[in-house]
Protein backbone atom coordinates (compact mmCIF):
# COMPACT_ATOMS: atom_id res chain seq x y z
CA UNK A 1 0.00 0.00 0.00
CA UNK A 2 1.39 3.38 -1.00
CA UNK A 3 0.92 5.97 1.69
CA UNK A 4 2.79 9.19 2.30
CA UNK A 5 4.89 8.83 -0.83
CA UNK A 6 1.83 9.88 -2.81
CA UNK A 7 2.50 13.62 -2.41
CA UNK A 8 5.99 13.34 -3.81
CA UNK A 9 5.35 10.78 -6.52
CA UNK A 10 5.53 11.47 -10.24
CA UNK A 11 3.06 14.06 -11.43
CA UNK A 12 1.28 11.96 -14.03
CA UNK A 13 -1.14 9.16 -13.21
CA UNK A 14 -3.26 6.72 -15.11
CA UNK A 15 -7.02 6.69 -14.68
CA UNK A 16 -8.85 3.53 -15.65
CA UNK A 17 -12.55 4.03 -16.41
CA UNK A 18 -14.72 1.44 -18.13
CA UNK A 19 -11.65 -0.14 -19.71
CA UNK A 20 -10.46 3.20 -21.03
CA UNK A 21 -7.19 4.75 -19.85
CA UNK A 22 -6.64 8.46 -19.42
CA UNK A 23 -3.46 10.21 -18.27
CA UNK A 24 -3.99 12.93 -15.69
CA UNK A 25 -1.71 15.32 -13.85
CA UNK A 26 -1.80 16.62 -10.29
CA UNK A 27 -2.15 20.19 -11.52
CA UNK A 28 -5.92 20.19 -11.86
CA UNK A 29 -8.91 18.35 -10.43
CA UNK A 30 -9.93 15.11 -12.09
CA UNK A 31 -13.18 16.50 -13.54
CA UNK A 32 -11.65 19.03 -15.92
CA UNK A 33 -9.11 16.51 -17.14
CA UNK A 34 -11.75 13.86 -17.83
CA UNK A 35 -13.85 16.41 -19.66
CA UNK A 36 -10.87 17.36 -21.80
CA UNK A 37 -10.54 13.69 -22.65
CA UNK A 38 -14.11 13.82 -23.93
CA UNK A 39 -15.70 11.99 -21.02
CA UNK A 40 -19.03 13.28 -19.82
CA UNK A 41 -19.21 13.57 -16.03
CA UNK A 42 -22.18 14.81 -14.04
CA UNK A 43 -21.56 18.12 -12.26
CA UNK A 44 -23.27 21.16 -10.88
CA UNK A 45 -21.34 23.34 -8.44
CA UNK A 46 -17.80 22.38 -9.46
CA UNK A 47 -16.65 23.39 -6.01
CA UNK A 48 -17.35 20.42 -3.82
CA UNK A 49 -20.74 20.99 -2.23
CA UNK A 50 -23.41 19.39 -4.42
CA UNK A 51 -22.05 15.80 -4.65
CA UNK A 52 -23.21 15.43 -8.29
CA UNK A 53 -19.73 14.58 -9.54
CA UNK A 54 -19.33 11.66 -7.16
CA UNK A 55 -17.60 8.68 -8.78
CA UNK A 56 -16.76 5.26 -7.46
CA UNK A 57 -13.06 5.00 -6.55
CA UNK A 58 -12.21 1.35 -7.00
CA UNK A 59 -8.45 1.58 -6.48
CA UNK A 60 -5.84 4.24 -5.84
CA UNK A 61 -5.62 7.54 -3.98
CA UNK A 62 -6.95 11.02 -4.43
CA UNK A 63 -6.53 14.10 -2.25
CA UNK A 64 -8.54 17.25 -1.61
CA UNK A 65 -6.60 20.51 -1.26
CA UNK A 66 -9.66 21.95 0.47
CA UNK A 67 -12.05 19.71 2.37
CA UNK A 68 -15.18 19.42 0.21
CA UNK A 69 -18.48 20.41 1.80
CA UNK A 70 -20.36 17.50 0.28
CA UNK A 71 -20.49 14.19 2.10
CA UNK A 72 -18.02 11.86 0.39
CA UNK A 73 -19.15 8.24 0.74
CA UNK A 74 -16.35 5.87 1.56
CA UNK A 75 -15.06 4.34 -1.66
CA UNK A 76 -16.11 7.40 -3.71
CA UNK A 77 -14.45 10.59 -4.85
CA UNK A 78 -15.68 14.02 -5.88
CA UNK A 79 -14.30 14.60 -9.37
CA UNK A 80 -14.60 18.40 -9.32
CA UNK A 81 -12.13 18.85 -6.50
CA UNK A 82 -10.16 15.61 -6.24
CA UNK A 83 -6.49 15.67 -7.19
CA UNK A 84 -5.36 12.27 -8.39
CA UNK A 85 -2.38 11.06 -6.35
CA UNK A 86 -1.68 7.64 -7.82
CA UNK A 87 -2.89 5.47 -10.65
CA UNK A 88 -6.59 5.00 -10.00
CA UNK A 89 -9.52 2.98 -11.23
CA UNK A 90 -12.94 4.63 -11.18
CA UNK A 91 -16.52 3.83 -12.22
CA UNK A 92 -19.74 5.79 -12.67
CA UNK A 93 -22.06 3.60 -10.65
CA UNK A 94 -21.71 0.58 -8.43
CA UNK A 95 -22.62 -2.40 -10.54
CA UNK B 1 -42.19 16.65 26.89
CA UNK B 2 -43.36 20.12 25.90
CA UNK B 3 -41.24 22.44 23.81
CA UNK B 4 -39.31 25.17 25.56
CA UNK B 5 -38.19 28.30 23.70
CA UNK B 6 -35.31 28.72 26.13
CA UNK B 7 -34.38 25.49 27.79
CA UNK B 8 -33.10 26.25 31.31
CA UNK B 9 -31.38 22.92 31.82
CA UNK B 10 -27.59 22.82 31.83
CA UNK B 11 -26.16 20.43 29.30
CA UNK B 12 -23.31 20.13 26.84
CA UNK B 13 -24.81 20.89 23.44
CA UNK B 14 -21.80 19.24 21.78
CA UNK B 15 -23.05 15.92 23.15
CA UNK B 16 -26.64 16.25 21.97
CA UNK B 17 -27.94 14.34 18.94
CA UNK B 18 -29.18 16.34 15.92
CA UNK B 19 -32.81 15.67 16.84
CA UNK B 20 -34.88 14.58 19.85
CA UNK B 21 -32.33 15.61 22.45
CA UNK B 22 -32.61 18.77 24.53
CA UNK B 23 -34.36 21.81 23.05
CA UNK B 24 -31.73 24.32 22.00
CA UNK B 25 -31.13 27.20 24.41
CA UNK B 26 -28.22 29.52 23.59
CA UNK B 27 -27.83 30.23 19.88
CA UNK B 28 -24.06 29.98 19.74
CA UNK B 29 -21.93 29.18 16.74
CA UNK B 30 -18.41 29.41 18.14
CA UNK B 31 -18.44 25.64 18.59
CA UNK B 32 -20.30 23.05 16.64
CA UNK B 33 -20.93 19.35 16.99
CA UNK B 34 -21.32 19.16 13.21
CA UNK B 35 -19.39 22.04 11.59
CA UNK B 36 -20.95 21.24 8.20
CA UNK B 37 -24.15 23.03 9.17
CA UNK B 38 -22.24 26.19 10.02
CA UNK B 39 -20.55 25.97 6.61
CA UNK B 40 -23.90 25.53 4.88
CA UNK B 41 -25.26 28.61 6.64
CA UNK B 42 -22.28 30.71 5.57
CA UNK B 43 -22.53 29.49 2.01
CA UNK B 44 -26.29 30.08 1.83
CA UNK B 45 -25.83 33.62 3.16
CA UNK B 46 -23.18 34.28 0.52
CA UNK B 47 -25.70 33.19 -2.14
CA UNK B 48 -28.29 35.80 -1.19
CA UNK B 49 -30.14 37.21 -4.19
CA UNK B 50 -33.37 39.05 -4.96
CA UNK B 51 -35.74 38.06 -7.76
CA UNK B 52 -36.37 41.68 -8.75
CA UNK B 53 -32.74 41.97 -9.80
CA UNK B 54 -33.48 39.72 -12.76
CA UNK B 55 -34.97 41.48 -15.76
CA UNK B 56 -37.89 39.57 -17.26
CA UNK B 57 -39.05 42.03 -19.90
CA UNK B 58 -38.27 39.80 -22.90
CA UNK B 59 -39.89 36.77 -21.26
CA UNK B 60 -43.32 38.32 -21.63
CA UNK B 61 -42.87 38.61 -25.39
CA UNK B 62 -41.36 35.16 -25.58
CA UNK B 63 -44.28 33.68 -23.66
CA UNK B 64 -46.85 35.19 -25.98
CA UNK B 65 -45.06 33.67 -28.96
CA UNK B 66 -45.03 30.17 -27.48
CA UNK B 67 -47.35 27.61 -28.97
CA UNK B 68 -50.33 26.49 -26.88
CA UNK B 69 -48.76 23.21 -25.79
CA UNK B 70 -45.50 24.99 -24.95
CA UNK B 71 -47.39 27.44 -22.74
CA UNK B 72 -48.98 24.44 -21.03
CA UNK B 73 -45.54 22.95 -20.37
CA UNK B 74 -44.12 26.22 -19.12
CA UNK B 75 -47.03 27.10 -16.85
CA UNK B 76 -47.55 23.61 -15.46
CA UNK B 77 -43.87 23.41 -14.63
CA UNK B 78 -44.02 26.80 -12.95
CA UNK B 79 -47.07 25.75 -10.93
CA UNK B 80 -45.27 22.63 -9.80
CA UNK B 81 -42.23 24.67 -8.76
CA UNK B 82 -44.52 27.08 -6.90
CA UNK B 83 -46.15 24.17 -5.07
CA UNK B 84 -42.82 22.61 -4.07
CA UNK B 85 -41.39 25.86 -2.74
CA UNK B 86 -44.63 26.69 -0.93
CA UNK B 87 -44.07 23.46 0.97
CA UNK B 88 -40.34 23.98 1.47
CA UNK B 89 -40.72 27.58 2.63
CA UNK B 90 -42.50 26.47 5.77
CA UNK B 91 -42.22 22.75 6.39
CA UNK B 92 -38.60 22.40 7.53
CA UNK B 93 -39.40 25.05 10.15
CA UNK B 94 -42.71 23.61 11.29
CA UNK B 95 -41.59 19.98 11.29
CA UNK B 96 -37.97 20.18 12.37
CA UNK B 97 -37.52 23.18 14.66
CA UNK B 98 -39.55 21.70 17.54
CA UNK B 99 -37.29 18.63 17.64
CA UNK B 100 -33.84 19.94 16.71
CA UNK B 101 -31.14 19.88 19.39
CA UNK B 102 -28.10 21.59 17.92
CA UNK B 103 -27.84 25.38 17.50
CA UNK B 104 -25.97 25.15 14.19
CA UNK B 105 -28.53 22.74 12.75
CA UNK B 106 -31.43 24.85 14.05
CA UNK B 107 -30.05 27.88 12.24
CA UNK B 108 -29.31 25.89 9.11
CA UNK B 109 -32.98 24.82 9.01
CA UNK B 110 -34.12 28.43 9.37
CA UNK B 111 -31.65 29.70 6.79
CA UNK B 112 -32.61 26.92 4.40
CA UNK B 113 -36.32 27.59 4.77
CA UNK B 114 -35.81 31.32 4.39
CA UNK B 115 -34.06 30.85 1.08
CA UNK B 116 -37.12 28.91 -0.11
CA UNK B 117 -39.26 31.96 0.54
CA UNK B 118 -37.03 33.84 -1.93
CA UNK B 119 -37.79 31.11 -4.46
CA UNK B 120 -41.50 31.51 -3.86
CA UNK B 121 -41.24 35.26 -4.25
CA UNK B 122 -39.45 34.79 -7.55
CA UNK B 123 -42.36 32.76 -8.95
CA UNK B 124 -44.64 35.69 -8.19
CA UNK B 125 -42.16 37.93 -10.00
CA UNK B 126 -42.16 35.61 -13.02
CA UNK B 127 -45.93 35.07 -13.13
CA UNK B 128 -46.67 38.77 -12.77
CA UNK B 129 -44.45 39.40 -15.75
CA UNK B 130 -45.91 36.87 -18.12
CA UNK B 131 -49.67 37.01 -17.44
CA UNK B 132 -52.11 39.78 -16.67
CA UNK B 133 -53.95 37.96 -13.91
CA UNK B 134 -51.62 35.93 -11.64
CA UNK B 135 -54.63 34.49 -9.78
CA UNK B 136 -55.51 32.31 -12.75
CA UNK B 137 -52.18 30.53 -12.26
CA UNK B 138 -52.01 30.50 -8.47
CA UNK B 139 -55.60 29.39 -8.00
CA UNK B 140 -55.13 26.40 -10.26
CA UNK B 141 -52.42 25.01 -7.96
CA UNK B 142 -54.98 24.01 -5.35
CA UNK B 143 -57.55 22.58 -7.76
CA UNK B 144 -55.67 21.05 -10.70
CA UNK B 145 -55.77 17.28 -10.09
CA UNK B 146 -52.33 16.63 -11.57
CA UNK B 147 -50.80 19.24 -9.27
CA UNK B 148 -52.67 18.31 -6.10
CA UNK B 149 -51.68 14.68 -6.60
CA UNK B 150 -48.08 15.82 -6.34
CA UNK B 151 -48.87 17.96 -3.30
CA UNK B 152 -50.21 14.91 -1.43
CA UNK B 153 -47.17 12.79 -2.08
CA UNK B 154 -44.70 15.44 -0.96
CA UNK B 155 -46.56 16.77 2.08
CA UNK B 156 -47.76 13.51 3.61
CA UNK B 157 -44.43 12.63 5.27
CA UNK B 158 -44.07 16.09 6.74
CA UNK B 159 -47.68 16.02 7.97
CA UNK B 160 -47.27 12.61 9.64
CA UNK B 161 -44.16 13.77 11.46
CA UNK B 162 -45.76 17.05 12.52
CA UNK B 163 -48.77 15.24 13.93
CA UNK B 164 -46.64 12.79 15.91
CA UNK B 165 -44.41 15.58 17.25
CA UNK B 166 -47.47 17.59 18.29
CA UNK B 167 -48.73 14.62 20.29
CA UNK B 168 -45.29 14.08 21.75
CA UNK B 169 -45.02 17.71 22.83
CA UNK B 170 -48.47 17.88 24.39
CA UNK B 171 -49.09 14.37 25.72
CA UNK B 172 -45.63 12.80 25.76
CA UNK B 173 -44.69 9.23 24.95
CA UNK B 174 -47.38 6.56 25.21
CA UNK B 175 -50.59 5.51 23.52
CA UNK B 176 -53.08 8.32 23.18
CA UNK B 177 -56.71 8.40 22.15
CA UNK B 178 -56.89 10.99 19.39
CA UNK B 179 -60.35 12.20 18.29
CA UNK B 180 -61.03 11.10 14.74
CA UNK B 181 -57.95 8.87 14.70
CA UNK B 182 -58.36 6.37 17.49
CA UNK B 183 -55.33 5.15 19.39
CA UNK B 184 -52.00 6.58 18.32
CA UNK B 185 -48.78 5.30 19.83
CA UNK B 186 -45.97 7.76 20.26
CA UNK B 187 -42.61 6.17 21.00
CA UNK B 188 -39.08 7.34 20.33
CA UNK B 189 -38.50 4.75 17.58
CA UNK B 190 -41.81 5.73 15.93
CA UNK B 191 -40.88 9.43 16.07
CA UNK B 192 -37.39 8.80 14.74
CA UNK B 193 -38.70 6.63 11.95
CA UNK B 194 -41.15 9.36 10.90
CA UNK B 195 -38.29 11.86 10.97
CA UNK B 196 -35.99 9.67 8.89
CA UNK B 197 -38.61 9.00 6.21
CA UNK B 198 -39.52 12.68 6.11
CA UNK B 199 -35.89 13.61 5.49
CA UNK B 200 -35.70 11.06 2.69
CA UNK B 201 -38.82 12.48 1.09
CA UNK B 202 -37.43 16.01 1.42
CA UNK B 203 -34.25 14.89 -0.29
CA UNK B 204 -36.34 13.36 -3.06
CA UNK B 205 -38.26 16.63 -3.37
CA UNK B 206 -35.21 18.86 -3.62
CA UNK B 207 -32.71 16.57 -5.32
CA UNK B 208 -34.99 14.82 -7.83
CA UNK B 209 -38.38 16.52 -8.30
CA UNK B 210 -36.85 19.97 -8.51
CA UNK B 211 -34.22 18.87 -10.98
CA UNK B 212 -36.88 17.47 -13.29
CA UNK B 213 -38.53 20.89 -13.21
CA UNK B 214 -35.16 22.59 -13.85
CA UNK B 215 -34.76 20.47 -16.98
CA UNK B 216 -38.06 21.88 -18.29
CA UNK B 217 -37.15 25.48 -17.44
CA UNK B 218 -33.76 25.20 -19.14
CA UNK B 219 -35.12 23.46 -22.22
CA UNK B 220 -36.81 26.76 -23.12
CA UNK B 221 -33.61 28.68 -22.56
CA UNK B 222 -31.73 26.20 -24.75
CA UNK B 223 -33.88 27.61 -27.55
CA UNK B 224 -33.12 31.17 -26.32
CA UNK B 225 -36.66 31.48 -24.95
CA UNK B 226 -37.71 32.57 -21.45
CA UNK B 227 -34.12 33.44 -20.58
CA UNK B 228 -35.00 35.70 -17.66
CA UNK B 229 -36.84 32.80 -16.16
CA UNK B 230 -33.79 30.59 -16.69
CA UNK B 231 -31.61 33.13 -14.91
CA UNK B 232 -33.85 32.92 -11.86
CA UNK B 233 -33.99 29.13 -12.03
CA UNK B 234 -30.19 29.01 -12.09
CA UNK B 235 -30.10 30.94 -8.83
CA UNK B 236 -32.72 28.63 -7.38
CA UNK B 237 -30.77 25.59 -8.57
CA UNK B 238 -27.62 26.84 -6.85
CA UNK B 239 -29.55 27.10 -3.58
CA UNK B 240 -31.11 23.68 -4.06
CA UNK B 241 -27.70 22.10 -4.55
CA UNK B 242 -26.85 23.37 -1.08
CA UNK B 243 -30.13 22.21 0.43
CA UNK B 244 -29.81 18.71 -0.97
CA UNK B 245 -26.28 18.57 0.36
CA UNK B 246 -27.57 19.51 3.82
CA UNK B 247 -30.17 16.76 3.77
CA UNK B 248 -27.66 14.23 2.44
CA UNK B 249 -25.43 15.11 5.38
CA UNK B 250 -28.23 14.67 7.92
CA UNK B 251 -29.24 11.33 6.39
CA UNK B 252 -25.66 10.06 6.09
CA UNK B 253 -24.89 11.14 9.66
CA UNK B 254 -27.96 9.23 10.80
CA UNK B 255 -26.99 6.15 8.77
CA UNK B 256 -23.52 6.20 10.27
CA UNK B 257 -24.81 6.05 13.85
CA UNK B 258 -22.15 8.61 14.78
CA UNK B 259 -24.73 11.16 15.78
CA UNK B 260 -27.34 8.93 17.42
CA UNK B 261 -26.71 5.17 17.51
CA UNK B 262 -30.44 4.36 17.65
CA UNK B 263 -30.98 6.32 14.46
CA UNK B 264 -28.65 3.96 12.57
CA UNK B 265 -30.81 0.97 13.55
CA UNK B 266 -33.94 2.82 12.49
CA UNK B 267 -32.36 3.77 9.17
CA UNK B 268 -31.44 0.13 8.63
CA UNK B 269 -34.92 -1.06 9.55
CA UNK B 270 -36.68 1.20 7.07
CA UNK B 271 -34.31 0.74 4.17
CA UNK B 272 -36.98 -0.99 2.11
CA UNK B 273 -39.35 1.95 2.54
CA UNK B 274 -36.58 4.34 1.58
CA UNK B 275 -36.10 2.49 -1.70
CA UNK B 276 -39.86 2.65 -2.18
CA UNK B 277 -39.96 6.41 -1.62
CA UNK B 278 -37.31 6.92 -4.29
CA UNK B 279 -38.93 4.55 -6.76
CA UNK B 280 -42.44 5.90 -6.25
CA UNK B 281 -41.25 9.46 -6.67
CA UNK B 282 -39.50 8.52 -9.90
CA UNK B 283 -42.71 6.91 -11.17
CA UNK B 284 -44.70 10.01 -10.23
CA UNK B 285 -42.23 12.24 -12.01
CA UNK B 286 -42.52 10.11 -15.15
CA UNK B 287 -46.32 10.40 -15.00
CA UNK B 288 -45.87 14.13 -14.61
CA UNK B 289 -43.65 14.15 -17.69
CA UNK B 290 -46.42 12.55 -19.76
CA UNK B 291 -48.86 15.15 -18.47
CA UNK B 292 -46.51 17.98 -19.41
CA UNK B 293 -46.01 16.73 -22.94
CA UNK B 294 -49.54 15.41 -23.51
CA UNK B 295 -50.34 17.97 -26.23
CA UNK B 296 -46.98 18.05 -27.93
CA UNK B 297 -43.27 17.93 -27.33
CA UNK B 298 -40.51 20.49 -27.64
CA UNK B 299 -37.22 20.55 -29.47
CA UNK B 300 -34.78 18.71 -27.25
CA UNK B 301 -37.26 17.48 -24.67
CA UNK B 302 -40.16 15.06 -24.59
CA UNK B 303 -41.75 12.71 -22.05
CA UNK B 304 -39.37 9.89 -22.86
CA UNK B 305 -36.17 11.90 -22.56
CA UNK B 306 -37.41 13.55 -19.38
CA UNK B 307 -38.29 10.14 -17.93
CA UNK B 308 -34.77 8.94 -18.67
CA UNK B 309 -33.44 11.95 -16.84
CA UNK B 310 -35.71 11.08 -13.90
CA UNK B 311 -34.09 7.63 -13.75
CA UNK B 312 -30.60 8.98 -14.13
CA UNK B 313 -30.86 11.69 -11.48
CA UNK B 314 -32.63 9.29 -9.10
CA UNK B 315 -29.68 6.89 -9.42
CA UNK B 316 -27.24 9.71 -8.62
CA UNK B 317 -29.18 10.82 -5.55
CA UNK B 318 -29.66 7.29 -4.25
CA UNK B 319 -25.96 6.62 -4.47
CA UNK B 320 -25.26 9.83 -2.53
CA UNK B 321 -27.00 8.44 0.56
CA UNK B 322 -25.51 4.99 0.31
CA UNK B 323 -28.28 3.24 -1.65
CA UNK B 324 -27.81 1.16 -4.76
CA UNK B 325 -28.99 2.82 -7.94
CA UNK B 326 -32.08 0.98 -9.18
CA UNK B 327 -32.64 2.29 -12.70
CA UNK B 328 -30.98 1.20 -15.94
CA UNK B 329 -30.26 4.75 -17.18
CA UNK B 330 -26.60 5.33 -16.32
CA UNK B 331 -25.84 8.23 -18.71
CA UNK B 332 -27.34 11.70 -18.60
CA UNK B 333 -29.77 11.93 -21.56
CA UNK B 334 -29.69 15.75 -21.39
CA UNK B 335 -26.05 16.59 -20.66
CA UNK B 336 -26.67 20.23 -21.65
CA UNK B 337 -28.51 20.72 -18.35
CA UNK B 338 -25.25 20.88 -16.40
CA UNK B 339 -24.03 23.97 -18.23
CA UNK B 340 -27.22 25.65 -17.00
CA UNK B 341 -27.00 24.24 -13.50
CA UNK B 342 -23.40 25.23 -12.91
CA UNK B 343 -22.92 28.08 -10.47
CA UNK B 344 -21.30 31.15 -11.94
CA UNK B 345 -19.10 31.91 -9.02
CA UNK B 346 -16.60 29.13 -9.34
CA UNK B 347 -13.64 30.46 -7.44
CA UNK B 348 -11.98 27.41 -6.01
CA UNK B 349 -8.47 26.89 -7.27
CA UNK B 350 -7.46 23.75 -5.40
CA UNK B 351 -3.90 23.69 -6.73
CA UNK B 352 -3.25 27.03 -5.02
CA UNK B 353 -4.03 25.71 -1.59
CA UNK B 354 -1.20 24.67 0.64
CA UNK B 355 -0.04 21.14 0.30
CA UNK B 356 -0.16 20.64 4.07
CA UNK B 357 -3.93 20.99 4.01
CA UNK B 358 -4.38 18.04 1.69
CA UNK B 359 -6.91 15.53 2.86
CA UNK B 360 -6.12 12.17 1.54
CA UNK B 361 -8.80 9.68 0.57
CA UNK B 362 -7.38 6.20 0.20
CA UNK B 363 -8.59 2.90 -1.02
CA UNK B 364 -6.65 -0.10 0.16
CA UNK B 365 -5.68 -1.86 -3.02
CA UNK B 366 -3.49 0.13 -5.28
CA UNK B 367 -3.47 -0.35 -9.01
CA UNK B 368 -1.30 -3.10 -10.12
CA UNK B 369 0.93 -2.32 -13.06
CA UNK B 370 -0.54 -5.31 -14.86
CA UNK B 371 -3.79 -3.37 -15.14
CA UNK B 372 -2.03 -1.05 -17.49
CA UNK B 373 0.17 -3.52 -19.31
CA UNK B 374 -0.13 -2.04 -22.75
CA UNK B 375 0.08 1.48 -21.52
CA UNK B 376 3.20 3.50 -22.15
CA UNK B 377 3.93 6.43 -19.89
S1 LIG C 1 -19.72 19.30 -9.01
FE1 LIG C 1 -20.59 19.75 -7.10
S2 LIG C 1 -19.45 18.50 -5.72
FE2 LIG C 1 -18.45 18.26 -7.63
FE1 LIG D 1 -36.51 26.04 -3.27
FE1 LIG E 1 -34.69 23.79 -1.33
Amino acid sequence: MKTQSSTTSKLLHRVLLNGEEIIVSEDEPLLTQLERAGIQIEYQCREGFCSSCSLKLLRGNVAYPVEPMAWVQSGYLLACCAIVKSDIEIAFFVE
Amino acid sequence: MSYSTFNRKRFDSLKEPMFFGENVNVARYDQQKHPIFEKLIEKQLSFFWRPEEVDLSTDRKDFQKLEQHEQHIFLSNLKYQTLLDSIQGRSPNVALLPIVSLPELETWIETWSFSETIHSRSYTHIIRNIVNDPSVIFDDITVNAEITKRADSVSKWYDDLIELVNLYNTLGLGTHLVPGKGEVTVSMPILKRALYLTLVSVNVLEAIRFYVSFACSFSFAERTLMEGNAKIIRLIARDEALHLSGTQHIINLMNSGKDDPEMADIAQACEKEVYQIFMEAAEQEKEWASYLFKDGTMIGLNAEILSQYVEYITNIRMQAIGLDPVFPTKQNPIPWINAWLVSDNVQVAPQEAEISSYLVGQIDNDLDDSDFDDFDL
